[in-house]
């Protein structure tokens, strides 16, 4: 509902011009002062910086950045096993599930497992990928996340932003007690691999948490430094 | 902390620099009289040099970059802070030697159907009178260095205040010449647009100087400066500001005016005109741009000499005097620097008033100088008249100056209005919100 605007005539004070500037001015150099005499704060927990001192809220974007929320839908990463392979089991849910019709897979079989599937080409193709996180819902196996907390990286062509399984394939590995493999153990895993994921496997969870959808501490930028940390080349 | 050492640092660098100016300025002058000329004669050569050139049109520059790095401060931004030396910012000084490369190696374009010789002398007119303003202003004292006595001014001449009218006024010249030769519809706007706007200001600049002329009894800067050291009774300064609070109104606001930069940058006008320097590139674009940066130096000068009691330290003035006794060079250069930390405080109250208040229109702008600042510098000339008759001592002028600050102060600060915020809050109870 519209109200009526206050429609005051400027007083004296107003019409002299020269008091309101300097009440402007006052304001103008105390905004100068605190950012002169105090420094921008660089904490580095940018969510704790308080404006105490100087009253400069800007962050130096490259090299200062505000962590997302938990539950930011970053880049994909397809969740490994704790043997290293990937949770897919190839059921193209989340290749239906998906609008803009940018994950493609090809099915292909454990040659010595009789029940299992694995993607023998998982691709998703992060041009047209528009961000909606509906493959991520779809799976029933909890295999695909968008829990990096990163963007696509820049790439000067457009064959750089096509992500393979090879990838994608990436992060903390999750073992949960229903996964049939550790059931009914699989002839791809070794007997005492087997034992030791059973005994790391995490309860069937019905209720989405904080951590299904975000793994704290993950990103593809921490994992590339602990590679670098270890030695490791690209 | 940092801040506070910075400060204390810059001044020192100042008065030590200053001592370099009266020392070079007697080497001038010794070699005058060597060669068998006045000594006033290569004094004024070599304070055309470090006064003209070296304070000023560095002081001109380096305000380029402090306008960008202390706006971000006013608005509480970062600023410019991609230019790093080693990993230090060193205070974007390095965007100076950025610009000039870029204003120097830019492709310097020029429409077809200019009209050539005045587009070339645009910029040189621009340029050139506002540089010429330095020629009269008393940076320091008269010191005895070695044998001669010298001071930081290049031409005291008689005519004073008088050459600042004259020349300031042939500015205008430059930026309606840029826009008349430019053969642009939009330049010749903004050339027009500063025609008239400066013409305007350019009476109330030279009425708001008359109240100062008459109570300092002189049209000569260096004369109005060592009037200001004169203590009224027995106590305060005389200072300028004190005795004519209404001139320095009227002549601040005049004088930002003729500048031409916000509230009345009208002849530029950025987002509808672009302005009188729209077919501009390069160096004659740096050139026109660099001399509105000059002017404000310039100004802040004047309004220093005249206003601010020029080279008088005014605190402590008497002790470091005494102190200094023995050797005239260093009060000389405490003198010299106290005028420069004034005018680098002046110019930037001038960069802050142009980042605090919003733009006139054109209409106010002129209604701003003809109804408003005319009749009150006109009204100070006669009451300073007046008062200058009944005593001659200038009390009561100081008197009177006391009364008007303290009339505007009370207006500022006591006359505030009830607060916004509850009448708009009630409305919005009102409409449901």
């Amino acid at each position: 509902m519209p109200y009526q605007l206050p429609d005051d005539r400027p007083n004296f004070a107003e019409r002299l011009y020269v008091p309101e500037v300097i009440k402007g001015l006052g304001i103008t150099i105390r905004h100068f002062l605190r950012n002169f005499f105090f420094g921008r704060e660089t904490n580095p927990e940018m969510l704790e910086r308080t404006r105490r001192g100087s009253l400069n809220a800007t962050l130096a974007y490259p090299e200062e950045k505000v962590p997302y929320p938990p539950g930011y839908r970053g880049l994909h990463r397809l969740v490994p096993r704790d043997d290293g392979k990937p949770r897919c089991v190839a059921c193209y849910m989340c290749a239906t599930a998906c609008p803009a019709q940018c994950i493609y897979i090809e099915a292909g079989e454990y040659p010595d497992d009789p029940i299992e599937k694995y993607p023998v080409k998982f691709v998703i193709d992060e041009l047209r990928c528009v961000v909606c996180g509906f493959c991520v819902e779809a799976c029933p196996k909890d295999a695909i996340r968008m829990d990096t907390g990163e963007h696509a990286p820049p790439t000067y062509d457009r064959a750089g932003q096509i992500w393979d399984e090879k990838r994608l394939l990436r992060g903390p590995p999750v073992s949960y007690q229903y996964d049939p493999w550790l059931r009914r153990g699989s002839p791809a895993i070794p007997a005492e691999k087997l034992e030791e994921m059973r005994a790391r496997a995490k309860p069937f969870r019905i209720v989405a948490t904080d951590e299904a959808s975000q793994t704290p501490g993950f990103s593809v930028r921490a994992l590339a430094q602990e590679a670098k940390e270890r030695g490791e080349k690209k | 902390v940092g801040s506070v050492l910075l400060l204390v640092g810059l001044t020192a660098v100042i008065v030590v620099s200053a001592a370099g100016l009266y020392w070079l300025a007697s080497l001038g002058a010794g070699v005058a009289v060597g060669w068998g000329l006045p000594a006033s004669y290569g004094a004024a050569v070599v304070n055309m040099l470090t006064l003209g050139v070296l304070i000023v049109m560095t002081l001109g520059a380096v305000l380029t970059v402090a306008e960008r790095k202390w706006s971000a401060m006013m608005q509480d931004r970062l600023g410019p802070n991609r230019i790093k030396v080693f990993g230090f910012s060193l205070g974007g000084v390095p965007f100076l030697l950025a610009d000039a490369v870029k204003m120097l190696t830019k492709e310097d374009t020029r429409p077809a159907a200019r009209s050539h010789a005045l587009f070339i002398l645009a910029p040189i007119i621009a340029f050139a009178s506002a540089l010429a303003l330095v020629a009269i202003i008393p940076f320091g004292p008269i010191v005895k260095v070695g044998d001669q006595a010298v001071a930081l001014q290049i031409a005291p001449i008689d005519g004073g205040l008088l050459f600042i009218f004259a020349i300031a006024s042939l500015a205008v010249y430059g930026t309606t010449l840029a826009g008349w030769a430019s053969n642009n519809k939009l330049a010749l706007l903004g050339g027009v647009r500063a025609a008239s706007q400066m013409i305007s200001y350019e009476v109330s600049l030279g009425l708001a100087l008359v109240g100062s002329m008459m109570v300092f009894q002189s049209l000569r800067l260096e004369e109005m400066t060592l009037a200001q050291g004169r203590l009224l009774w027995g106590a305060i300064p005389a200072l300028g500001i004190f005795l004519q609070p209404v001139g320095f109104l009227v002549f601040f606001i005049s004088a930002i005016a003729e500048t031409k930069r916000a509230p009345f940058d009208l002849p530029e006008g950025e987002s509808e005109i672009v302005g009188y320097f729209v077919e501009y590139s390069g160096m004659k674009f740096g050139m026109l741009f660099l001399s509105e940066f000059v002017e404000i130096v310039v100004l802040a000068a004047v309004v220093t000499a005249v206003f601010l009691g020029g080279w008088h330290p005014i605190f402590f003035e008497q002790t470091i005097r005494q102190a200094l006794e023995g050797s005239p060079i260093w009060w000389g250069a405490v003198a010299a620097g106290a005028f420069l930390v004034k005018m680098v405080l002046l110019c930037w109250l001038q960069l802050a008033i142009r980042w605090t208040v919003p733009r006139f229109r054109f209409d106010q702008v002129q209604k701003l100088c003809w109804q408003g600042l005319l009749p009150v510098a006109l009204a100070n000339v006669l009451i300073t008249g007046a008062v200058v008759l009944l005593d001659g001592s200038l009390e009561l002028a100081a008197a009177i100056g006391f009364v008007e600050i303290a009339l505007l102060l009370i207006i500022t600060f006591a006359a505030a209005r009830a607060p916004e915020s509850d009448r708009r809050g009630a409305a919005h109870v009102a409409a449901g919100h």
